[in-house]
């Protein structure tokens, strides 16, 4: 994540916008956009994509519908994030330390770094599983992933870091094309999504659970607002921010959406049982072309990757700030220690769970979810305190209508997450 | 006299609050919620608790003096009339939890920004004042109520023992509210820092915090400060200020990084800047102004001594000696014509050396190696390298003296592209 001095790309255009076009208007949203897209699509990860693999190859269209409500749930989330963000110039673990004080916060990160680490292993189980399809063995594909990704941000600046992160988000159009090459009904597809069906079948409900939980993450909260911060929007800017945050959500649910459908129309027609991505990816060959296999395999590399890159680097400086620790990719090794520390720690740990032989993968994921599920609703309720806070806010607190939007929203999640905590542990 | 019978004289915030309060007839009054401290002296001396006192829910003040043992339970004489008041701020006075702990500061001595952890206070007789702040692991671990474990741990692990990390107050600036940054002491504190560290922590800050601890330097200080930030910062800097205060700090700054700045401007906003200030430096920064950044009428700087060939070494010096403070250059001395043509260049190493009496016609070098106005930075870095001038003068077409690129423009201009 960048030093603030970097972050100020978006002024200097924003302001020339008082003569406002059409055209104009697009070029300023140009120059501001990134933050929420770039969290979104970070958003499919490994762990992300095997749900939604899972969720279309057992249950077919029937789940498509919940993606409506995820989308909406995402945006006001993001949307409260990015306010946050554009109007304390602030990231969200700096806005907890003042406000909740040392020994919440500490907690807090603590349970981060834990799920995060979680997550960041989980992405490397993707790097190896997609790579496995290509026949690239995991004890070479891993290392040099993990590297790469490492000297991307140590060794490189932010501007290339956030310009290859960008065109990271492009590659997810592999998976909207694999969603075509399999010649799906879209009459029936259409039908599936405009008639919610719930089942109260132990196995839907975990299922859809797990797909609120894999699309809205703790760690979210915190890189968007990081980056909102980083960008240096200021509060006139605001409507681009959440422009960007819509955009973002968006975009994140098309590709889900295109991966539900691929799996639902090819695998769970074919009635075959899977249990992972790769699994979901070489199902796909003898049904759909070994195109629709290689297409989807590229897209977890990419996906595992890019995440890969952003959690431990988010973690690192989610970190960092809440305990006022030099931070900054731009900055050498021995002048942000605990930074460059965090974040390498995260990599090699993520790497090393992984080259590990016999490693208890499943478990390791399982508790990772039950942490993400605990820690979500202690920052979402954070969220909704801050932004109703005038001190910090002013004018921007949340309108009554957004609080009670948002209180539905969170008390659906942390009822979700509950759910998923208390069903996990049974 | 009885010996003290606690002789702990240094105390740390995360001590106190909480803590209960009792009167001397034994009567609860409820808990410690913050400490007021009068920040005009020093070593700030607390001046009073904010409690809430119980059922109640508006926190009350009691001063200090009532205040007769800090142990498990804070002891205080019994409150009498006037002593309760509303827990509002005098003039000068703030609230250490509320503006300090987990807040962000700078540290002018070490300049670095660093987040509070824990507040050390030293009792004097039955005064209590502020001494450091604590930035360190040991404090960060007591509020989290870990102290004990993570001294244990490091001992154990590391056989290493954990020390706090204090700063002395002297050298501490909060950054919480606009008014602390306005009061003297932050100024003096501020200006303290070098320029360049100013400027890092500047750029450092979120975006707000940016403009408000800006607004709050004095002009000199904001110039050099500005000086040394990026580019984009400073039009946001400047962006956001009334143009007569802008216009004032532009003026102290040099005229190519003036010129500099005014460009990277919205146009109205430049212009209006260019109204206020003072004539004479106005014209130097528009001519500046019109040559593109990146050629040697952009890099170059019209602050530098030039003299008519008559001058005398005597008078020349006496010249730099007024006025080295307002030249961007003064190691080198130029002559030129009545016309402006340029002539020849004296260092000052040939007037210290040379006869007071002498003329500096005769003293100068007229083999002059100088670019033209619309050189490129490349071949204006060859020439620096070749000859190891500190100063190259920039001329037009008739070879009239236009102006100066010191080696420091040049490296600003080049430096981004060295090996990063």
């Amino acid at each position: 994540m960048p030093e603030k001095s970097t972050g100020t790309n978006g002024a200097a255009p924003a302001s020339r916008v008082s003569r406002r076009g059409f055209w104009r208007t697009l070029l300023v949203f140009f120059a501001l956009i990134g933050p929420g897209i770039i969290t979104s699509n970070v958003d499919n990860d490994a762990g992300g994509i095997t749900t939604y693999s899972l969720a279309g190859s057992e249950y077919g269209l029937t789940l498509l519908w919940t993606l409506i409500p995820i989308t909406l749930a995402l945006i006001i989330i993001q949307e409260m994030c990015a306010r946050m963000g554009v109007v304390s110039g602030k990231g969200l673990s700096d806005l907890i330390r003042e406000r909740f004080g040392a020994r919440v916060t500490f907690y807090l990160m603590i349970a981060l770094f834990f799920t995060n680490l979680g997550n960041t292993i989980s992405e490397f189980a993707g790097v190896a599983a997609s790579l496995e399809i290509f026949g690239v063995s995991k004890y070479l594909s891993v290392p040099i992933s993990a590297f790469f990704v490492w000297w991307l941000v140590v060794k490189g600046s932010y501007k290339s870091v956030e310009k290859a992160f960008l065109a990271a988000c492009l590659f997810y159009v592999s998976y909207i094309i694999s969603g075509f090459l399999a010649k799906p009904n879209w009459a029936e597809i259409q039908q599936a999504v405009l008639t919610p069906t719930v089942s109260f079948d132990p196995g839907f409900l975990t299922m859809t659970v797990g797909l609120v939980g894999t699309t809205i993450a703790p760690w979210m909260q915190f890189y968007l607002q990081s980056s909102v911060v980083d960008k240096g929007l200021k509060a006139e800017d605001y409507q681009f921010a959440r422009m960007d945050v819509i955009s973002g959500s968006i975009i994140v649910n098309i590709v889900a959406f295109f991966i539900i459908l691929l799996c639902a129309v090819t695998i769970f027609q074919a009635g075959v049982k899977i249990t992972s991505a790769k699994d979901a990816a070489l199902a796909l060959a003898p049904l759909a072309g070994k195109y629709c296999t290689w297409l989807f395999a590229f897209g977890l590399l990419n996906a595992s990757l890019f995440a890969a890159s952003i959690l431990p680097l988010s973690t690192a400086y989610t970190i960092c700030e809440a305990f006022g620790w030099e931070a900054s990719v731009n900055r050498k090794f021995g002048e942000a220690p605990q930074f460059y520390g965090l974040y390498s720690l995260m990599i090699f740990l993520g790497m090393a769970v992984i080259l590990f032989p016999d490693v208890p993968l499943i478990s390791i994921m399982f508790y990772s979810q039950v942490i993400n599920g605990i820690v979500l609703p202690f920052v979402l309720i954070f969220m909704l305190i801050l932004v109703n806070d005038r001190r910090i806010m002013k004018n921007y607190t949340n309108s009554r209508i957004m609080n009670l939007f948002s209180l539905v929203t969170i008390l659906a999640l942390i009822f979700l997450s509950a759910a998923m905590v208390i069903t996990s542990c049974l | 006299m009885t010996p003290n019978p606690n002789p702990q004289v240094f105390l740390f915030l995360s001590q106190i609050l909480g803590k209960k309060i009792l009167d001397a007839n034994g009567r609860k009054c409820g808990r410690v919620l913050d400490l007021v401290i009068s920040v005009a002296e020093l070593y700030p001396l607390v001046m009073g608790v904010l409690y809430r006192p119980p059922g109640g829910n508006t926190p009350q003040r009691l001063p200090w003096n009532r205040v007769r043992e800090i142990r498990d339970i804070l002891s205080i004489d019994v409150l009498q009339e006037g002593d309760d008041a509303e827990g509002t701020l005098k003039e000068g006075e703030l609230l250490l939890k509320e503006s300090l702990l987990d807040k962000q500061i700078v540290d002018t001595h070490g300049a670095k920004i660093l987040r509070v952890n824990d507040l050390h206070l030293l009792r004097v007789n039955s005064s209590l004042r502020l001494v450091h702040v604590d930035v360190g692991l040991r404090g960060l671990m007591r509020r989290v109520g870990l102290e004990r474990a993570t001294e244990k741990f490091f001992q154990w692990f590391f056989d290493y023992q954990l020390t706090d990390n204090l700063i002395p107050w002297r050298v501490v600036q909060p950054l919480s509210s606009p008014d602390l940054l306005r009061l003297k002491i932050s100024q003096d504190r501020m200006a303290q820092l070098h320029p360049a560290d100013l400027a890092d922590i500047i750029e450092e800050l979120d975006i707000n915090k940016r403009t408000e601890v800006f607004q709050a330097l004095d002009v000199e200080t904001a110039a050099e400060a500005l000086e040394e930030t990026d580019p984009k910062i400073q039009v946001h800097l400047i962006e956001n200020l009334h143009p007569a205060k802008a216009s004032d700090i532009i003026e102290e700054m040099s005229p190519s990084e003036a010129a500099d700045l005014l460009g990277d401007l919205p146009k109205e906003k430049a212009d209006g800047i260019l109204k206020e200030m003072e004539q004479e430096i106005a014209d130097d920064v528009k001519e500046l102004l019109v040559h593109p950044e990146e050629e040697a009428g952009g890099l170059m700087t019209t602050s530098f001594p030039v003299f008519p060939p008559p001058t005398t070494v005597k008078e020349a010096l006496n010249f730099l000696r007024q006025e080295a403070e307002n030249l961007d250059i003064i190691y080198y001395l130029y002559v030129a014509d009545d016309q402006g043509h340029l002539l020849g260049v004296a260092s000052l190493r040939d007037l210290l050396m040379a006869n007071p009496e002498a003329l500096l016609a005769d003293l100068m070098e007229s083999r002059i190696v100088s670019v033209g106005v619309d050189e490129e930075k490349e071949e204006i870095a060859d020439i620096f390298a070749k000859y190891a001038f500190k100063a190259i003068p920039v001329v037009d077409g008739q070879r009239h003296l236009k102006g100066v690129i010191t080696f420091r423009n040049l490296l600003e201009v080049v430096a981004p592209q060295l090996g990063k």
